[in-house]
């Protein structure tokens, strides 16, 4: 309980910050999407279930905030965590590059999901050569920023119980 | 999980499309968006100065020509500077919006600029009045120099700007010169308008646009939009394609007035 308690704590926390604190640190005028880091660091850390479940929630606060369709970065997140769980999950061990990778490669995919579905479902202006600068900076700003946001989550979703599905408990070679 | 998760998020995208800006889903970021609103106010107060800082340093190139400009103007710069730039610039502003020379007839109500847009995919800003001071969606933003936006969804204390920039955004206007009638609309991590223009209109860089005011356009005729900054037509075109620099960086204003909006006790 006191996991799922810090967990929607730090939800809050990645929610506010994105939408009071990041529009301010724009570069390139692109914003991070440290609610979509956020979800990756969960996935990577519990397994492609709960970074789907914290993948929708995440989404789908940030869809309160921002004028595409309420619904539609829900389900992008959702897609990503439940691909880097799954990706996670056949990784054998952990190192240093590992989350600022994956938040580069978590924000290029789910970058390339928000355009494409959301062209699908009427957001045409996104099918927009710029979009693909957006998501290629947007990346790069999610790898940076997966620096600080992986041990916050890792802190936030600890448990005293066994682990599933966690890399760390991999023996490696 | 995951099916049922994918089908709860494509039935909420739906649901928001069909409600078209109403409905449940309105009122659950209305709900939100208000909830936040003291946080935003905060947070912003404290991270001015830091986002100014922040600005110059991603944004060189552009310094570097302020620097050649500011160089020439030294003495007003150093006058400007211990004066507070910040300060000044938001007292010229209001000044603008208070005199409002090119729609003398039109009332509003003057708003601050609070937030940015939170997502690289819209080009919105948030303004600190909503339907409590009589701010509904559809309604025309301004500031001293000309239009900025429209109002795309309200809460009773904050209000959505579309930008004239966004890709979704379109504004009939008309050419100073001609007259003649076209849709200007964003173009995605673009400063500029575009047009597409028939051939036998003759457009002059540096031309003014204005707003067309025509049926059905939701702004009113004669504000200022921008001027043009290029036109170019290729071989065998049958349109020109026109390039219009808005006359202020429309997500740089830091006050603005919603046009038609009224308080109780009287429209300013």
């Amino acid at each position: 309980m006191i996991r799922y308690a810090r967990l929607t704590l730090f939800l809050i926390a990645i929610v506010l910050i994105q939408t009071t604190v990041m529009p301010y640190l724009r570069i390139l005028d692109v914003v991070p999407e440290l609610a979509l880091v956020a979800t990756i660091a969960i996935a990577y850390r519990e397994g492609p279930e709960t970074g789907a479940g914290f993948g929708f929630v995440a989404g789908f606060a940030t869809d309160l905030f921002i004028d595409t369709p309420l619904g539609l970065s829900a389900l992008v997140f959702t897609l990503t965590g439940y691909l880097i769980g799954v990706v996670q999950g056949a990784m054998a061990r952990t190192a240093w590059w590992v989350p600022p990778v994956l938040g580069g490669l978590g924000g290029l995919v789910s970058g390339l999901l928000f355009v494409g579905i959301g062209t699908l479902v009427g957001q045409e202006q996104l099918w927009a050569l710029r979009s693909l600068r957006i998501v290629a900076i947007s990346a790069c700003y999610d790898a940076v920023v997966a620096f600080i946001v992986f041990p916050v989550a890792s802190l936030a979703c600890h448990s005293d119980g066994p682990r599933t599905a966690s890399p760390s408990n991999a023996q490696g070679w | 999980m995951l099916v049922l998760l994918l089908l709860t998020s494509i039935t909420l995208i739906t649901l928001d499309t069909r409600s078209n800006g109403g409905g449940a889903t309105a009122t659950a970021r209305n709900t939100a968006r208000d909830a936040i609103s003291p946080v935003q106010d905060a947070v912003g107060d404290v991270l001015d100065p830091i986002d100014d800082w922040f600005d110059g340093v991603t944004r060189s190139g552009d310094l570097k020509n302020e620097n050649a400009r500011l160089r020439r103007d030294l003495a007003e710069a150093v006058a400007s500077a211990a004066a507070g730039r910040g300060a000044l610039r938001e007292n010229r502003e209001l000044k603008e919006l208070a005199g409002l020379t090119y729609a003398p007839g039109l009332t509003g109500v003057d708003a601050q600029v609070v937030t940015a847009s939170p997502s690289n995919f819209s080009e919105t800003v948030g303004i600190d009045k909503g339907t409590d001071a009589g701010v509904i969606v559809g309604m025309s933003v301004v500031t001293g120099d000309g239009l900025v936006g429209r109002v795309t969804s309200t809460s009773r204390r904050r209000a959505t700007v579309l930008l004239l920039t966004d890709p979704k955004s379109g504004v009939s206007v008309r050419f100073e010169n001609s007259g003649a009638l076209e849709v200007a609309s964003g173009r995605q991590g673009s400063s500029l308008l575009a047009l597409d223009v028939p051939l036998d209109v003759k457009v002059r860089r540096g031309e003014l646009v204005l707003t067309s005011g025509a049926d059905p356009s939701i702004f009113p005729g004669g504000l200022p939009v921008g001027t043009v900054v290029s036109v170019r037509s290729l071989v065998g075109a049958l349109s020109q394609t026109v390039l219009v620099q808005p006359l202020l960086e429309v997500g740089h204003a830091t006050f603005v007035r919603v046009l038609g909006a009224a308080v109780e006790g009287g429209s300013r």
